[in-house]
């Protein structure tokens, strides 16, 4: 679908930014239950949501800095692992993230109507067409 | 896990955390070495055995090189708000296009043409300008980036007023656009022969023995004529490149006009510009000689004061009418 070299970095760019808010309410979301980092990784991977370590353990100490989770080294399995959870802050951001997140969903989803991604891009085509 | 295999963990580890902040060394490195390991116990048990050093070495290197693995944690940095790029690079452009260059130019082109090697006094020429520019550029960035360190707030970008943009520029802007670049070229001109003629001067040779002796006023005005007339080309160099700014540059006029006057009327009333000897003139002669050339300097005075006021007076009714020119249309209807 993307062989061109520009536009698969143009692609991979908007992707991210596209996930970027997306993985902050998929790890809030999923720490309403206690996890350590690996397990929270595979957690999300499980679902259908693959995240680098490069991008989740830095992520999981800004939302800790921003009080939005608590976390507490504890033994398990014989190993020193670090668990986080939402804190009550935590919790009050994500459903108020959640409520924006919906809302943007149905937006989206009366603009694309019944279209699936191919009739979308064509109908973009047509309008460049048309200009 | 083999010996190896611990010894290059470690060594990763370690090499990671060179690149973290001190207070948070030990914490992240403890998560991350855990997460490695858990990675390790998954792979070991999904190939059911002990991972030999090639495939650690595999993962630690899928996992990224231990800068970019620190880098993550590091807060994002940045040396200029992003916000102030625009004023950033304007700044630049400004100084370096259009200052630099064309001062550069009137200031090293005569001694360039004189020198006995012009090719060689070119190539100083050159080296000069690149240094200066690489010095600007540093300290321009340097202040942006304090500006950017200290929160410098600037409440023009908070508190603008769409009724005080400038407006669109005129037809006749174009006409004193040209004016302004022939305003900047003369004034650089002015300031270069004003330099050149009096620095470290105090007295000329005339012919047949006579001397010019400057009195102490000429010294006194050196700096600030030159300051003043460099002023007045950066700001008219400004004008032929930013019209726009016509409100700006009537207010910095005014005050250039303003100072111009009172160095006039500094040097008016210090009088005794200059005195004449040798020449084997009677003292007669000598002393018509010298009322005859210090009238001359008062006359000239007295007619740069005449023009100086005139100037602020166009410049003020400008400041009060807001618009020289024309505007032109950007939206025009169908």
């Amino acid at each position: 679908m993307h062989t061109n070299g520009a536009n698969s970095e143009l692609f991979d760019n908007l992707r991210l930014e596209l996930r970027r808010g997306c993985l902050v309410v998929a790890v809030l979301a999923q720490l309403h239950t206690e996890h350590y980092g690996y397990a929270l990784r595979k957690a999300l991977a499980d679902q259908g949501l693959a995240i680098d370590e490069n991008t989740l353990y830095p992520l999981l100490r800004r939302l800790e800095s921003q009080g939005l989770l608590a976390s507490q080294w504890r033994e398990e399995e014989k190993r020193n692992k670090r668990f986080y959870r939402l804190s009550p802050l935590g919790k009050e951001v994500l459903r108020d993230l959640l409520a924006e997140w919906h809302q943007m969903n149905s937006a989206l989803k009366q603009i694309l109507g019944d279209r699936g991604p191919a009739s979308a891009s064509e109908s973009g085509s047509q309008s460049k067409k048309g200009k | 896990m083999p010996a190896t295999n611990t010894d290059l963990l470690d060594r990763y580890l370690h090499a990671v955390k060179f690149w973290l902040p001190k207070a948070q060394q030990a914490d992240i490195i403890a998560e991350l070495g855990e997460d490695l390991l858990s990675q390790v116990e998954e792979r070991e048990a999904t190939l059911g055995h002990k991972l030999d050093e090639d495939e650690l070495a595999q993962i630690l290197k899928k996992r990224g090189s231990p800068m970019r693995v620190a880098s993550g944690y590091l807060p994002e940095q940045r040396l200029i708000n992003p916000a102030m790029l625009p004023v950033y690079r304007l700044v630049l452009k400004i100084v370096l296009c259009w200052v630099y260059i064309p001062l550069f130019a009137f200031v090293f082109l005569g001694p360039v043409l004189a020198f006995a090697r012009p090719g060689q006094a070119l190539l100083v020429c050159c080296v000069e300008y690149v240094r200066a520019a690489f010095m600007t550029v540093g300290m321009v960035t340097v202040v942006f980036a304090l500006l950017d360190r200290y929160q410098v707030k600037f409440k023009h970008a908070d508190n603008w007023n769409p009724r005080k943009l400038p407006r669109v520029p005129g037809v006749q802007d174009t006409r004193a656009r040209w004016n302004h670049l022939a305003g900047f070229i003369f004034g650089v001109a002015a300031a270069a022969f004003w330099a050149s003629l009096l620095w470290q001067r105090s007295e000329f040779s005339l012919s047949s023995g006579t001397r010019l002796i400057l009195g102490p006023i000429c010294r006194q005005m050196y700096w600030p004529v030159l300051g003043l007339t460099l002023a007045s080309a950066f700001f008219d160099l400004v004008s032929a490149l930013y019209p726009r700014w016509a409100r700006v540059r009537s207010r910095v006029r005014i005050g250039i006009d303003a100072g111009m006057l009172v160095i006039v009327a500094i040097a008016l009333k210090a009088g005794n510009f200059a005195e004449i000897a040798g020449g084997g003139f009677s003292a007669a002669d000598l002393a018509n000689k010298v009322a005859w050339f210090n009238g001359m300097i008062d006359y000239t005075l007295i007619a740069v004061a005449v023009v100086t006021v005139g100037d602020a007076i166009h410049e003020a009714r400008c400041l009060l009418r807001g618009k020289p020119g024309k505007a032109a249309a950007i939206l025009t209807t169908r």
